[in-house]
């Protein structure tokens, strides 16, 4: 498979996206913070978080899903992303670097869609982000 | 405002992740021949469907274009305001937040609630400018039971329509009450 993917004859089914390390620093969390929302000390105050029981701030979830939707947008930049699922199964910790890893798990040439499983792990492997996703692709 | 039943009387799917913890419901359906506690029966009965908030949302391209760009998007139809496809990414629509999370009358249920996942159904785009009306429901209560307890699992629903009426997107929020123990 080619690393840019345009149409639904473009994808394999098991195929792995590229891997994606999403920005987690506190620069960038404090900037979604002050745009978007979600600015509270847990999210932009390492301290804080750390008394409020946290090991460090965190990352808020609605941000990773939104790294989830941006690594299939960059593997694929026609995909429509019709429906993502996303799992909050442990803290994404800011200034931690992260992967955001997908497969393809099935594939629908007729109707031009594929199901991706998406993971957000950190350096040790642990899984802390789980996504499902269906896209859209051209079928021409 | 109750749905109508047709909402509740789609074919039963099984979710594959809801499979394989082994817990009885998913998408607001039973699995058939399951089975769930008494009081999570009368909470489905009582509250799903049930429309407990409406808000409206007037959409900013600069907030979702910073969105964007923060979590990685590198598409200009998501990040350039001049693009002529210019629209928020899918998962933007998490970020609304609407006026209430629960019905009136929801019992307070004894425990601690954690944030447990995020879901879209995306229908169109959403461009700068719009005004969006999203209306929420509890879509489904089910639980997991483990050693530790039971974890009681909400999903509040919003539906999002535009000015025209169209539906644009659903945003579903899952929030996790693992019970305290009973003394």
């Amino acid at each position: 498979m080619s690393d840019l993917v345009k149409t639904i004859a473009d994808v394999e089914f098991g195929a792995e996206l590229p891997a994606f390390q999403p920005d987690t620093s506190l620069d960038n969390v404090k900037r979604f913070g002050k745009h978007v929302g979600w600015d509270s000390p847990r999210f932009t105050d390492h301290e804080a978080a750390r008394k409020e029981g946290f090991p460090a701030a965190l990352v808020p979830g609605v941000m990773s899903q939104g790294f989830l939707g941006a690594m299939i947008h960059r593997w694929a930049p026609a995909a429509e992303i019709v429906e993502i699922d996303t799992v909050f199964r442990a803290p994404v910790l800011v200034d931690q670097p992260h992967s955001v890893v997908g497969v393809v798990t099935d594939v629908d040439e007729d109707t031009g869609t594929a199901e991706i499983d998406i993971t957000i792990t950190n350096a040790a492997q642990e899984t802390r982000v789980f996504g499902t996703a269906k896209v859209r692709l051209p079928t021409g | 405002m109750l749905r109508s039943s047709e909402d509740f009387a789609r074919p039963l799917v099984l979710n594959k992740r809801a499979f394989k913890a082994n817990i009885a419901v998913c998408d607001g359906n039973l699995q058939p021949g399951s089975s769930l506690d008494d009081d999570i029966l009368a909470l489905r009965e009582e509250y799903l469907g049930r429309e407990f908030d409406e808000i409206t949302f007037a959409i900013d391209g600069r907030r979702f274009s910073e969105y964007a760009r923060a979590c990685g998007e590198q598409d200009p139809r998501f990040t350039d305001a001049a693009h002529p496809d210019f629209q928020a990414p899918p998962t933007y629509v998490s970020t609304l937040i609407g006026g209430r999370s629960r019905p009136d009358g929801f019992p307070q249920l004894s425990g601690v609630g954690m944030d447990a996942g995020k879901g879209v159904q995306w229908m169109a785009p959403i461009r700068d400018g719009a005004t969006l009306t999203g209306k929420s429901h509890l879509h489904d209560i089910y639980v997991k039971t483990g050693r530790s307890g039971r974890m009681i699992f909400l999903v509040a629903r919003m539906e999002l329509y535009d000015e025209h009426g169209t539906h644009v997107a659903n945003a579903d929020t899952r929030t996790v009450i693992r019970e305290r123990p009973s003394e």
